[in-house]
């Protein structure tokens, strides 16, 4: 009998606890983004033409763009009715090998058609139909952060209690260039800034800001519309 | 034996395990799979591989405090390395066991040198970063020397793209060895000794004679008489 009101408490607490998970997921902090383009020539793509968004590595550096970064640009530019057909960077390195490796990539356009003299390159690059080089810079950061949490386990029980915020900042570049006139066809960039907030009474409540997220989903849709027509 | 004490002895065993993990050697080996062939006009020559058993079983240990030993095992890909490097720089190319192949044009022999690495917390920075000191030596076909050079590689990889400390250590070691690579294949024929070889049709490196070798052996023994003369030990 008793096992049977224990079973029956824990169905009716089951609703509730679902519903605070769910709420957990739904809120999140607010972020605030900016999108700017500058652009030097003009663009277009037909169904054969091809982009690779690449991270700069030449040296280490305090702008590195992250590697799940520049992955999500390219499946957001690749996405949907209007996306344009993305090659990954590790399949453009290792088919353009040894010419893009961080010692030997190009730094600027200027260095482009002495590499495009080549014809074994100018070869693999018209058989991956590759039309614009897009290059990111840029990374995401904690800016700010205060507050205090303390969590505490005991025999009878557990919880938190406190208050933690944080800033992050997301700023990014990608630089567009013209495979085919081996020129700078413009940039990209974006900059996107929010504050996380994790309240705590027994059970943390994460109010998270998806400042990366939303820096990648703007730079990629601003990138799409940019190579796809434009002058 | 009673349930408190077989408690007590597992969480012992525990411990003990969980700190055995800590104090373990990392080894971290690189992925053969992700040596390109590089893309080029391949260069006129045909050459032999010399791949010695020091190569081929290079493993780099080192311990740093507090942060373990490790051990970079670079020895087994280099196989894999030199076939796909030799397939796109050189016309024709084979792996041989001595420094003279007759029917080839030369041999090229890599040693590795040295192997550094260091990890973030060392460097207070962001990056694992590994650093391989290669040596070449290529030798005509009859294994007289042509010439010999050294080739630093470099390959980092951001802390922030990899969650553990072998990952990321593992992609530098990869991107040390594909810098190797791309900077042997892209500056192989401008190697003063190379070019100067392949520009005058590969022909055979002039040897001192054995007679003159002898006598220069002698002349700097008698030049440099306290050389001969053991510092430490007994002869006989």
């Amino acid at each position: 009998m008793q096992n049977h009101h224990q079973l029956q408490s824990a169905a009716n607490k089951l609703p509730v606890a679902v519903c605070v998970v769910a709420a957990c997921f739904a809120l999140s902090g607010c972020v605030t983004a900016t999108v700017q383009q500058v652009r030097e020539t003009t663009t277009s793509m037909t169904t054969d033409d091809a982009i690779v968004v690449m991270g700069r590595r030449n040296r280490p550096s305090q702008s590195e763009s992250e590697l799940d970064f520049v992955d999500c640009v390219a499946r957001n530019v690749a996405a949907g009715e209007d996306g344009v057909q993305v090659i990954t960077e590790q399949q453009f390195v290792d088919a353009m090998f040894p010419w893009f490796e961080p010692r030997t990539a190009p730094l600027n356009t200027n260095e482009l058609p002495e590499l495009l003299k080549q014809p074994v390159l100018a070869e693999r690059l018209r058989e991956i139909g590759l039309k614009y080089l897009v290059w990111l810079e840029g990374n995401t950061r904690r800016t700010a952060q205060s507050g205090s949490m303390s969590c505490s386990l005991t025999p009878g029980g557990g919880g938190c209690f406190g208050f933690l915020t944080w800033e992050k900042d997301s700023s990014y570049e990608a630089s567009i260039w013209d495979a085919h006139s081996a020129k700078t066809a413009g940039r990209v960039s974006s900059d996107a800034a929010g504050t996380s907030y994790m309240p705590a009474l027994v059970v943390p409540i994460p109010i998270i800001a998806r400042v990366q997220s939303q820096a990648c989903t703007s730079l990629a849709g601003q990138l799409k519309q940019f190579v796809q027509s434009g002058s | 034996m009673n349930s408190t004490s077989i408690h007590q002895s597992l969480f012992f065993l525990a411990i003990c395990l969980s700190l055995a993990g800590c104090a373990g050697t990392k080894v971290l080996e690189v992925d053969a799979n992700r040596f390109p062939v590089p893309l080029m006009s391949q260069n006129a020559v045909s050459l032999g591989v010399l791949l010695d058993d020091d190569i081929r079983s290079f493993v780099h240990k080192e311990t740093i405090e507090k942060k373990g030993s490790w051990e970079v095992v670079l020895g087994p890909v280099q196989q894999t390395l030199f076939t796909n490097l030799s397939t796109g720089v050189f016309e024709s190319f084979e792996f041989v066991n001595t420094t003279s192949a007759p029917h080839l044009d030369g041999v090229l022999k890599p040693t590795i040198k040295e192997v550094q690495f260091s990890l973030p917390s060392q460097t207070r920075s962001n990056y694992y970063e590994v650093w391989i000191r290669y040596d070449f030596e290529l030798f005509d076909r009859e294994g007289g020397q042509v010439g010999q050079w050294s080739l630093p590689a470099y390959g980092k990889a951001n802390k922030n793209n990899f969650g553990s400390k072998s990952v990321g250590l593992q992609e530098a070691a990869l991107a040390a060895c594909r810098d190797a690579m791309a900077f042997f294949s892209i500056n192989f024929a401008k190697e003063p000794a190379v070019y100067k070889w392949l520009t005058a049709g590969k022909p055979l490196m002039p040897k001192a004679p054995p007679q003159e070798a002898e006598e220069d052996a002698q002349e700097d023994a008698e030049s440099e008489p306290t050389s001969t003369t053991p510092t430490t030990g007994t002869t006989t």
